[in-house]
């Protein structure tokens, strides 16, 4: 469960203030898969930043009554000079997890091979990006966080990915940010549309959709 | 007979000159005349004439060319004559090359300055032309030139709103409605003047004025509701528009107005309705077409706006507008393989255009997310177990986090700081040695004699730099502890306050093994001595360490304000080097400068220290509460300021 309460969270931009949240309150209830709509510049990303715990708000409070993971895939925590099992190390003790299991599964799933104990810095984008999916899903979160699903490594190693997900779904929940319809229907049971600083809550999904169409509809 | 009747004739035809010309025109044979003139030789200006005559002959022929040549080879020849001119300008705006009918005008205004109308006809050619800057410079002119012509005013105010320049238009067309208020047209391209120079009430006014004129003229009433629409005046423009369909219920293109003002209305099913009247009446209109699909799709129902957009771009293929849209719906209903294929024209025809790009980008991106074009289907969920039940965690629970944490973080500055080097942490720790060692033997090898307290130069300094250094590193190296592990404080574990005390914590361990190493190496080479009051020298290395702990929280958030404070801060902690009575004992100055000297915390921790290691050294001067109450009183600042700022000290990328 995560519960937002009176958030308010803007930006200094170079073209003025950008509000994303305006006094919100909702609660991402335990149990449910939610897709986060809203249009590009809406600040989806910053709300999944805001329930990670990434940033904090401006005002008000956000409340986890879970472990929530970072962002899914982020790597930007990773220090370059390290190696890929040094930072896995890192996050391991970080999160207290095992950390022999941790390196053991981070190691096995992202089939760095050799590079893993290489420095990150050698990494390609790719390779990064397969350390941090495999250091996310190695850490036994509640909920998960999605910012928009990209592209991470080949063909096999994404349907890996979504096989790990699969099982992973079975004990824990993920709050996803995409603008993407089919994703969201996939794997989400509810949603939530941000717009102009407010953020919906809504039980079906298909009522989100419909609900940020017409927002689309409206700005063309 | 005849032959040698017609031989003089033809022989005269032969002779070249005006004569020939002439019979030959009047006998209709043109290109003979073209043949004569080619061949004779004759002044200039009469050559010139001949060839207008002939131009004119071809024109009335419907022989366009050939007047056109005909007409160039004259202006070229000669053209001052005013004759010459006037028929050149003639001939050209009518054969549409009013570029030349431009160079014409502006002959026959040299020969008269004055010429209102002649300022008036170069302007049109060069406007028809797309020379815009000059038509606007003959349009102003004719109407300096006569004030009174409304016709005048209103051309100058036409192209001034074609080039963007709105003020110099609503001037002139001010002007224009003051010679003729009653005039509809010119009521409404002056709305549509004051509406580009942001006066939307004087707009509307005139809109409204203008239908009013003539409210049964089709142009006028569609024109003053499209001034409405844009006045953003839904409801008005809907009525008029709605009259004048009542009128005539097959017009299109007051179907498609219509369509535009309810879907402004938020009346899409209406809005539908209409375009679709529109398309009864004109259905090869791509534009129509192209709306449809928008308000379709606007309904969600993607199908059909995918429909609509298929049959504008049947009309017109080359819409890149309709193609845009129809990419933007194959991509909601997902068909990414149809919206890459239409993004691929799309980038082909307009490479340069960043919307396109964009869009085409967010569809490769959608196409990655896919396997093989098809998305993942990851099968029923399966029955979920009871979740486990959460309690939030406890204090216990939040330290224990916490000490993870500034662990993890210890462990990662150790590798990372000196992380090029073979030697890693080992750096950490021989550089304070080495400089301990060169420092005091520099002062042994200058300074005879015993030091002022022990026996050895060396147990002297050690005793001074030890707790300076744990001072000086602790407080320096938080300067930096935010800005350089921005991205750590994006995991929502890591808090500011942990990168900041991880490394202060380092610093103290550390600076603490370097102590020990140093003091056991003095002890195997037979120069050391024990610290007699372990506890006091523990004491005096916390009270110091707590010090320098505040001095840098306060650092830190200075240095998140002002990238330049660490070196601001060096320089203090330079001048502190001299006034802490390392390499002296306070007692050697005299009182008023050691009064001045006891200001400084620092020199009580090294006397602090120094006691505890002499039992036998005594400093009357030493303020142990004085230390104890500055160290507290900065640690207090500085976490105050760490948690007022925490938020400003990073931005996240």
């Amino acid at each position: 469960m995560i519960a937002l309460e009176g958030v308010a969270k803007a930006y200094r931009t170079r073209s003025g203030r950008r509000t994303v949240l305006d006094n919100a309150n909702a609660v991402f209830g335990a149990g449910h898969n939610f897709g986060i709509l809203g249009v590009n510049g809406a600040g989806k990303s910053t709300l999944i930043r805001l329930l990670a715990g990434s940033e904090q708000p401006d005002r008000g409070i956000v409340r986890r009554g879970a472990r929530v993971s970072f962002p899914l895939g982020f790597g930007g925590t990773f220090h370059g000079a390290l190696s890929g099992r040094e930072n896995a190390a890192f996050l391991a003790r970080i999160y207290g997890a095992r950390r022999r299991t941790m390196i053991d599964y981070v190691a096995d799933f992202s089939e760095l091979d050799e590079y893993f104990d290489m420095p990150v810095n050698t990494y390609s984008a790719g390779m990064r990006a397969r350390l941090a999916f495999a250091a996310c899903l190695a850490i036994d979160f509640d909920v998960y966080l999605i910012d928009e699903v990209t592209e991470i490594g080949d063909q096999r190693f994404r349907r890996k990915c979504a096989e790990a997900f699969r099982q992973r779904m079975a004990r824990s929940d993920i709050i996803l940010a995409t603008h993407n319809p089919q994703t969201l229907r996939q794997y989400c049971d509810r949603g939530a549309v941000l717009a102009d600083g407010a953020l919906f809550l809504y039980d079906d999904i298909g009522a989100a959709l419909s609900r940020y169409h017409r927002i689309l509809h409206e700005r063309n | 007979m005849s032959d040698t009747l017609e031989l003089p004739a033809e022989l005269e035809a032969d002779a070249p000159g005006p004569a020939a010309f002439d019979r030959a025109l009047h006998a209709g044979e043109l290109d003979a005349c073209r043949d004569v003139l080619g061949r004779c030789e004759l002044p200039a200006r009469e050559l010139a004439a001949l060839n207008c005559r002939l131009s004119e002959a071809f024109f009335y022929r419907d022989r366009r060319e050939a007047a056109i040549d005909c007409a160039r080879i004259a202006f070229e020849l000669h053209p001052r004559p005013q004759s010459i001119a006037d028929f050149c300008a003639w001939l050209f705006s009518n054969c549409g090359r009013h570029h030349e009918a431009a160079a014409a005008y502006e002959q026959l205004i040299e020969s008269r300055p004055g010429w209102a109308d002649g300022h008036r006809h170069a302007s049109g050619s060069f406007a028809v032309a797309g020379e815009l800057d000059r038509a606007i410079l003959h349009a102003i002119r004719a109407c300096e030139l006569e004030p009174g012509s409304c016709e005048f005013a209103v051309h100058a105010g036409s192209l001034l709103a074609g080039a963007g320049r709105h003020q110099e238009a609503f001037a002139y067309l001010t002007r224009a409605g003051g010679i003729a208020p009653g005039d509809p047209g010119v009521l409404r391209r002056l709305a549509a003047a004051a509406l580009a120079t942001g006066q939307p009430e004087a707009a509307i006014a005139l809109a409204r004025r203008a239908y009013a004129l003539a409210p049964c003229d089709r142009a006028n009433a569609l024109d003053a509701a499209e001034l409405l629409l844009r006045a953003q005046l839904f409801d008005e423009a809907a009525r008029i528009i709605a009259a004048r369909l009542a009128v005539d219920g097959e017009d299109g293109a007051a179907s498609r107005m219509l369509s535009a003002a309810h879907m402004q209305r938020g009346r899409l099913q209406e809005a539908i309705e209409a375009i679709d009247r529109a398309l009864a009446a004109t259905p090869t209109i791509a534009e129509y077409h192209l709306h449809r699909g928008d308000l379709l799709y606007r309904l969600g129902r993607l199908d059909e706006a995918a429909a609509a957009f298929d049959r504008a771009l049947a009309l017109d293929p080359d819409n890149l507008a309709a193609r845009r849209s129809q990419l933007t719906v194959y991509f909601d209903s997902g068909r990414v393989r149809d919206a890459l294929s239409i993004g691929g024209e799309l980038i082909r025809s307009a490479p340069d255009n960043e919307e396109y790009a964009q869009a085409m980008l967010q569809v490769l991106n959608r196409r990655f997310e896919t396997f093989d074009g098809d998305y993942v289907v990851l099968g029923e969920r399966p029955a979920r177990p009871s979740r486990r039940g959460y309690a939030p965690p406890g204090w216990g629970a939040a330290l224990a986090t916490q000490g993870r944490v500034v662990h993890a973080l210890i462990i990662r500055e150790t590798r990372t700081r000196f992380g090029d080097s073979t030697l890693g942490y080992g750096w950490a720790l021989l550089e304070p040695i080495l400089h301990i060692l060169t420092l005091s033997l520099f002062f042994a090898v200058l300074m005879h004699g015993r030091p002022p307290i022990g026996s050895q130069f060396f147990i002297f300094y050690y005793t001074g730099l030890i707790p300076y250094h744990v001072f000086v590193h602790t407080s320096s190296s938080m300067n930096y502890a935010v800005t350089s592990n921005g991205s750590l404080l994006q995991l929502p574990l890591v808090s500011t306050f942990d990168v900041i005390i991880a490394r202060g914590l380092l610093e103290l361990v550390t600076d603490l093994l370097v102590a020990v190493v140093l003091l056991a190496g003095f002890g195997a080479l037979g120069l050391g001595t024990m610290p007699d009051n372990l506890a006091g020298v523990a004491a005096s290395i916390a009270a110091i360490w707590v010090f320098g702990c505040g001095c840098g929280f306060i650092n830190a958030v200075i240095t998140g304000f002002c990238k330049s404070w660490d070196k601001i801060w060096n320089q203090m902690t330079r001048i502190l080097y001299f006034c802490s009575g390392i390499f002296y004992v306070p007692g050697m100055m005299p009182d008023w400068l050691r009064n001045i000297l006891a200001w400084n915390p620092v020199l009580h921790a090294i006397d602090w220290f120094r006691s505890s290691f002499f039992v036998d050294y005594d400093p009357h001067w030493l303020d142990r509460t004085f230390l104890v109450a500055a160290a507290v009183a900065a640690l207090l600042v500085g976490l105050a300021l760490e948690r007022a700022a925490r938020h400003r000290l990073y931005e996240p990328q």
